[in-house]
């Protein structure tokens, strides 16, 4: 019964959804958007969910006294802080909440992110070498990519934007079409096999 | 050392400097170097060329985040600049819970410019008549459908506590029927839900603005006309800049088409590094064939 009751639910609503998706009826309808409702509300439990399970985590690293504590106290001094000038000051477009978000996240983000750049770069000058048929086919398309992207690229060449373009159209498309497919094919089994009943890791191990 | 040992193992601090250097850069130098523009940009501005003033409202979905912020917030600008110049309402909304803090900052940035050479209220950007920002909310792909019934059901409140049935503008800005267009700004997989669920359901126009590492995976909807028009990266960014300057909405270019100075100049290092380290690679290879034999 434990595991038949979730089981018979997800079927019966799992049906019901891809039913009322081909039915414009105003019953369908309306039925749909009960659904959508409680899952725009069951999705903001997951979120107190997702904080409570962050805070244990971070509380039982401390406790440990592991070697990296002072970052899980960082990351608890901070996350309660955020809410707290959230909570009392408001979110308003001149308020503290903001003023910390603006000025010390963003920069912080940013600065991460860019730092992409530096590895990318001494990366492609170490990895980028032309060792075969493969690497030398990668190579060209990479460079007339980049010169095509580039608004220099026009002036090295007119074809180059021309050929970049039809890089990203005819090759690549052709490849994400299929990796799409790929993807769009899994997903319908998977949804399959969970309303049938096959997949049932959601339902946990039953202890 | 032989040369070709030295441009092979150059150190990856003097990597740094110079990417450093090329960055920096350009920001002190007018450069100014022509972008030809890319067709699913000028396809995006063409879209919102053809919206009527004062009739459906353009749906912003600024879903990008800090890390991303240097190559989608220009774009969001740009487009707030050539919505509001052409008098089309604009709707923002965030489904990354990091973006209504830069969200915010695009709509200000774009309103106060606007509301500075305003000559009177009735030429003001108005908050609730013009434009109208929802916020965040969780249960993305849910509120994607049920947006397609109501837009107020979903959004009960705007991002600044307003009850959004009180706002005019979303009094006739129902559900999707009513928006000519939705942008969405992202790096994530936003695109390709709104197209699965807003767009298979009910039909809506999707456009997007995308980091240049997502936009080659955006193609496919291109090609299928499921995308009315995409801006790739930072590019993208300054091709509209430089579209609204084209068509009179805008005198000067912004921070894209200056950022694209320091993209370009580090591209070029990057490729002249390769070049570099492959000449060295292949002599160092043909020395020790020669060697072998020798």
């Amino acid at each position: 019964m434990k595991q038949r009751l979730p089981l018979f639910i997800c079927l019966v609503v799992g049906l019901l959804m891809v039913i009322q998706f081909y039915i414009p009826h105003p019953v369908s309808v309306g039925f749909n958007s009960i659904i959508n409702k409680w899952v725009v509300i069951l999705s903001a439990f997951a979120l107190v969910l997702g904080i409570g399970n962050l805070v244990s985590h971070h509380i039982s690293k401390i406790k440990k006294a592991k070697a990296d504590r002072w970052y899980s106290l960082v990351t608890l001094i901070s996350m309660t802080l955020m809410a707290l000038v959230g909570l009392v000051f408001g979110i308003g477009p001149d308020s503290l909440y903001q003023k910390i978000f603006l000025n010390i996240l963003t920069p912080l983000g940013a600065t991460m992110f860019a730092l992409l750049a530096y590895y990318m770069a001494s990366a492609a000058y170490r990895a980028f070498r032309v060792r075969n048929i493969e690497a030398s086919i990668l190579l060209a398309s990479a460079f007339v990519v980049m010169l095509g992207f580039m608004p220099i690229g026009q002036f090295l060449h007119p074809y180059f934007p021309q050929v970049a373009e039809w890089i990203m159209r005819v090759p690549n498309m052709a490849s994400q079409r299929g990796i799409l497919f790929g993807v769009a094919f899994g997903s319908i089994a998977t949804a399959l096999k969970i309303i049938l009943g096959i997949e049932r890791s959601w339902l946990g191990s039953g202890k | 050392m032989k040369w070709f040992e030295i441009v092979s193992r150059i150190d990856r601090r003097i990597i740094y400097s110079l990417l450093t250097i090329f960055v920096i850069i350009p920001f002190f130098l007018k450069i100014k170097i022509p972008q030809n523009i890319m067709p699913q940009t000028e396809r995006l501005f063409k879209f919102i060329e053809g919206i009527p003033p004062n009739d459906k409202a353009v749906m912003l979905s600024i879903d990008y985040t800090p890390q991303t912020m240097p190559e989608c917030h220009p774009m969001a600008i740009a487009l707030l600049r050539h919505c509001f110049k052409k008098g089309i309402p604009v709707l923002g909304v965030s489904f990354d819970p990091q973006a209504p803090g830069l969200a915010v900052v695009a709509f200000n940035t774009v309103v106060d410019e606007f509301n500075r050479q305003a000559g009177s209220r009735s030429d003001s950007l108005i908050y609730g008549r013009d434009y109208v920002y929802l916020g965040w909310k969780s249960g993305r792909v849910a509120a994607l459908i049920e947006m397609g019934e109501g837009i107020t059901g979903v959004f009960p409140k705007d991002y600044f506590d307003n009850a959004t049935d009180t706002l005019t503008l979303l009094k006739r800005i129902v559900n999707y029927k009513d928006i000519a267009l939705v942008v969405v700004l992202a790096a994530g997989d936003y695109p390709q839900e709104w197209i699965l669920y807003a767009q298979t359901r009910y039909g809506v126009k999707i456009g997007a603005g995308l980091t240049a590492v997502m936009a080659p995976k955006y193609y496919p909807f291109l090609q299928t006309g499921q995308f009315s028009g995409m801006m790739s990266g930072m590019k993208g960014a300054a091709e509209y800049e430089n579209l609204l300057v084209r068509y009179g909405y805008a005198t000067e270019t912004g921070k894209a088409e200056m950022a694209m100075n320091s993209q370009t100049l580090v591209h070029l290092l990057i490729i002249f590094l390769i070049v570099i380290g492959n000449i060295g690679y292949l002599a160092t290879r043909k020395e020790s064939v020669k060697r072998l034999n020798g």
